[in-house]
C-alpha cells in the first residue's frame, strides 16, 4: 500500500500539490484524473523520487520513501515519451534494469534472457528483441517501455499518460492489455491521465486531482453518478453546474429559482449539478409534470457518432450541455436560436455547498 | 472521347511534378557550387600541385620540374625526419588524451548539470577565452608560470618539495603539451557538450528508476550517447595538433620538431620539393587518423 500524507510541493510561488492525502491500495488499478497543470506529473515524480516534497510523507508498505534516491525506491515509472535508450536494442532496453541495477543485479546469462523474453511475451513483443528501438512503431515502443519497467518487478508501477502518444485504435487496445497485464502481475498501477473516459475505463479506483489535492477517489460508477464535490463533477465533463444563493427550499440562480431537496442556511452559496444525459428538452409551455426546469437558447449540436451533444446558452451566458443517445433519442428536433425548456427530475440533481 | 481519363497525353511535355523536381535539384546544386568551386581552386588543385612538386628535382636554391624520387628517398632515409613523424604522433596522442581527460568532465558538467541554456552557452563561450588573447601574449604568459623563476618552481621550492628549479617545465616538449592542451581543449569540450545536452533528461531518469546508480548510468547511457561528440572533438583536435608548428616552436624553444616545423624550415630555406614531401606525408597521416576515428563510431548513424 502506498500512502501519501500531507504532501506539498511548491515551485516558487505556485503550489502544485497542497497537503495532498492519497492511498493506492495493493493489487489495484488506480487512475488519476487531472487537468493539465494540475500537478499529476509532479505527484508521480515525487513518488518515483525524481523530486522531493516540501512537506508531508510518502510511505510504501510501512517504509518511508521520501529522502531515498530513485534507484533505491523499487518503483516502476513508464514515461509519457517512453524514454527508451536509443543506442540499445529492444532486449537490451528491457534487460537494462535487471543487469545494471545497484542491488540484486542479474548477470548476463540464460536467467536474464529468460526473464527478458518472458517480459516481451507479456507485452506481446515475442521475437522483437533484436530490433533497434528506432525500427519499431509507437505502440511497440510503448510496450517496450512497459516491459522494461515490469521486468524489474517494481512494488508499484506509475504510468504517466501512457496512452497519450498513441492513436485512438491503439489506445483502446492498450487499455485492455494494460488491465490484463496488471491483473496477471498483481501489482498496483497508478495511471495518470487527462482524459475522463480513459480514467473511468481503466481504474478500479478513479481519483480526481484538483487544486493540489485529491477531490475524490472512488470506483468509476460511484464517481460518475455521485461526484462528491464540484471539482470532481467538473473533471468528469458530464455535469452541468448551475450556481446560486439559497432562499428557503429553492436555489436562486441566474436561470431562475430551482427547488432543492436539502435545507441549507438562507443566503449561502450552492451549486446544482445535473448530468448531461439527464436533461430533457421541450417547448417552454410543455414541461412534464413533476420535472424541474429552466429555459435556455439552443446554440448548436455536435454529432459524435453514437451520441450527440447539444449546446444551450442560459440567460446569464452559462453554457449548458445535453447529451442524446442516437439509439434512444430523447430530444425533439431543435432549431438554432430558439429558446427551449430544459427539464430534469428533482432526484437527478445533486447539490453542492459553496461557491463555484 | 467523352469519358474522363487520367492518362494525360504524353506530347503535352513534362509533368509539373517532374519540372518542380528538376528545379529543386538545380537549386540544391547552386547552393553547393560556391563551396565546390572554392575547394577545387584553393584545396584540390594546390594539393595536386604539392604532390607533383614533391617529385621535382631540388637544387640548392631552386626546384626544377624534372621528375625524381630523390626528395622522397632522402626524407624516408633520414632519421631526423622520421623522428619528426614520431614526435608528431607522440604529441598528437598525448594532447588528444589530455584534451579528452580535461575536456570531458567540463562537457559533462556544462551539458548535464547546467540546466539553463543561456548559462550553458555562456560557459561554452568562456572556454574560448584563451583565443581572445594573441598567440604571442599567451606564450609569453606561460613564462611567469612555468619558467625557472616562475610561480610553479617558486612554490615547489618554498614548500621544500624540490631544491633545484625544474627545467623541463618551459622550453621542452612538456610545455608544448601543456600549451596545446590548453588551446585545443575547447574543440573537445564543444562537440561533447552538444551531444550530452541532447540526451533527454527522462532517459537518465528512466535509468535511475530502473535501479542504476549514477556511475552505471554514466557508463551505460551517457558515455555511449556522447561518443559521436568525442569523435568529432577528436577529429578537430587531431587535425589542428597534427598540423601544428607555432606552439611547438615557441614553447619548446625549437627543441620539439613536428612535421609542421619541418615544413616551415624547409620552405624558409626554399627547399620546396622537400617541404612538399613533408606536406604529403602530413596529409596522409591526417587522412589516416580521420579514417580511423570514423571507423570507431558511425557518425551518420549516431547523429
Amino acid at each position: 500500500m502506498l500512502k501519501l500524507s500531507g504532501v506539498t510541493r511548491r515551485y516558487g510561488d505556485a503550489v502544485a500539490l497542497d497537503g495532498l492525502d492519497f492511498i493506492v491500495p495493493d493489487d489495484t488499478y488506480v487512475s488519476l484524473l487531472g487537468a493539465s497543470g494540475s500537478g499529476k506529473t509532479t505527484l508521480l515524480r515525487l513518488i518515483a523520487g525524481f523530486e522531493e516534497p516540501d512537506a508531508g510523507e510518502l510511505m510504501l508498505g510501512g517504509e518511508r520513501l521520501d529522502g531515498k534516491p530513485p534507484h533505491r525506491r523499487d518503483i516502476g515509472f513508464v514515461f509519457q515519451n517512453f524514454a527508451l535508450f536509443p543506442h540499445l536494442s529492444v532486449e537490451e532496453n528491457v534487460a537494462f534494469g535487471l543487469r545494471h541495477r545497484e542491488s540484486k543485479a542479474v548477470p548476463a546469462g540464460s536467467d536474464l534472457n529468460d526473464r527478458v523474453n518472458a517480459a516481451l511475451d507479456l507485452v506481446g513483443l515475442t521475437g522483437f528483441g533484436h530490433r533497434g528501438v528506432g525500427e519499431i512503431s509507437g505502440g511497440q515502443k510503448q510496450r517496450v517501455a512497459l516491459a522494461r519497467t515490469l521486468v524489474t518487478e517494481p512494488r508499484i508501477v506509475l504510468l504517466d499518460e501512457p496512452l497519450g502518444a498513441l492513436d485512438a485504435n491503439l489506445r483502446a487496445r492498450m487499455c485492455d492489455e494494460l488491465r490484463a497485464i496488471r491483473e496477471r502481475l498483481k501489482v498496483s498501477f497508478l495511471h495518470v491521465t487527462g482524459s475522463e473516459t480513459e480514467a473511468l475505463t481503466m481504474g478500479d479506483t478513479v481519483a480526481v486531482l484538483a487544486n493540489g489535492r485529491i477531490a475524490q477517489a472512488q470506483d468509476s460508477t460511484s464517481l460518475f453518478t455521485q461526484p462528491a464535490n464540484t471539482a470532481a463533477a467538473r473533471h468528469l465533463n458530464a455535469w452541468n453546474l448551475i450556481g446560486g444563493r439559497v432562499k428557503g427550499r429553492t436555489l436562486d440562480t441566474a436561470v431562475g429559482a430551482l427547488p432543492i431537496s436539502q435545507s441549507l442556511p438562507d443566503g449561502s452559496e450552492a451549486q446544482l449539478a445535473v448530468r448531461f444525459d439527464q436533461i430533457g428538452v421541450c417547448e417552454p409551455d410543455q414541461v412534464p409534470a413533476g420535472q424541474d426546469h429552466f429555459t435556455a437558447r439552443y446554440l448548436a449540436g455536435e454529432f459524435n457518432g453514437p451520441t450527440e451533444l447539444s449546446f444551450f446558452r442560459a440567460d446569464n451566458g452559462d453554457l449548458i450541455q445535453v447529451v442524446n443517445h442516437l439509439s434512444n433519442p430523447r430530444l425533439p428536433d431543435l432549431t438554432e436560436g430558439r429558446t427551449y425548456a430544459l427539464h430534469f427530475s428533482p432526484d437527478a440533481a445533486l447539490l453542492f455547498e459553496g461557491a463555484a | 472521347m467523352s469519358t474522363m481519363t487520367t492518362d494525360m497525353p504524353a506530347e503535352k511535355g513534362q509533368s509539373p511534378a517532374i519540372k518542380r523536381e528538376a528545379r529543386d535539384r538545380r537549386r540544391a546544386l547552386m547552393l553547393l557550387s560556391p563551396g565546390v568551386l572554392w575547394m577545387v581552386l584553393f584545396m584540390i588543385l594546390p594539393m595536386i600541385m604539392v604532390v607533383y612538386v614533391s617529385f621535382w628535382t631540388q637544387t640548392t636554391f631552386a626546384v626544377e620540374p624534372t621528375l625524381t624520387t630523390a626528395s622522397w628517398e632522402r626524407f624516408l632515409s633520414s632519421s631526423t625526419y622520421l623522428s619528426a613523424i614520431g614526435t608528431t604522433l607522440r604529441v598528437w596522442a598525448i594532447v588528444l588524451v589530455a584534451t579528452l581527460v580535461v575536456g570531458y568532465p567540463v562537457a559533462l558538467f556544462i551539458g548535464l548539470f547546467v540546466k539553463n541554456r543561456t548559462i550553458q552557452t555562456a560557459l561554452l563561450v568562456a572556454c574560448v577565452i584563451p583565443f581572445w588573447t594573441s598567440f604571442l601574449i599567451r606564450v609569453i604568459a606561460w613564462r611567469p608560470m612555468l619558467g625557472t623563476e616562475g610561480a610553479i618552481n617558486v612554490i615547489l621550492q618554498k614548500l621544500g618539495i624540490i631544491n633545484e628549479p625544474l627545467t623541463f617545465l618551459l622550453f621542452s616538449e612538456f610545455s608544448v603539451l601543456v600549451g596545446m592542451t590548453q588551446i585545443y581543449c575547447v574543440f573537445m569540450v564543444g562537440p561533447i557538450t552538444f551531444m550530452i545536452a541532447r540526451i533527454d533528461e527522462s532517459m537518465i531518469e528512466a535509468a535511475r528508476d530502473l535501479g542504476a546508480s549514477f556511475g552505471t548510468i554514466f557508463r551505460r547511457i551517457i558515455l555511449p550517447l556522447s561518443m559521436p561528440g568525442v569523435i568529432v572533438g577528436a577529429i578537430f583536435v587531431s587535425v589542428m595538433v597534427l598540423g601544428e608548428f607555432a606552439t611547438a616552436a615557441s614553447l619548446s624553444g625549437r627543441k620539439t620538431n613536428m612535421l609542421g616545423n619541418i615544413i616551415v624550415s624547409q620552405v624558409g630555406s626554399l627547399k620546396w620539393a622537400f617541404a612538399a614531401v613533408a606536406g604529403v606525408v602530413l596529409t596522409l597521416i591526417i587522412a589516416a587518423v580521420i579514417t580511423l576515428a570514423l571507423r570507431i563510431v558511425d557518425l551518420r548513424k549516431e547523429m
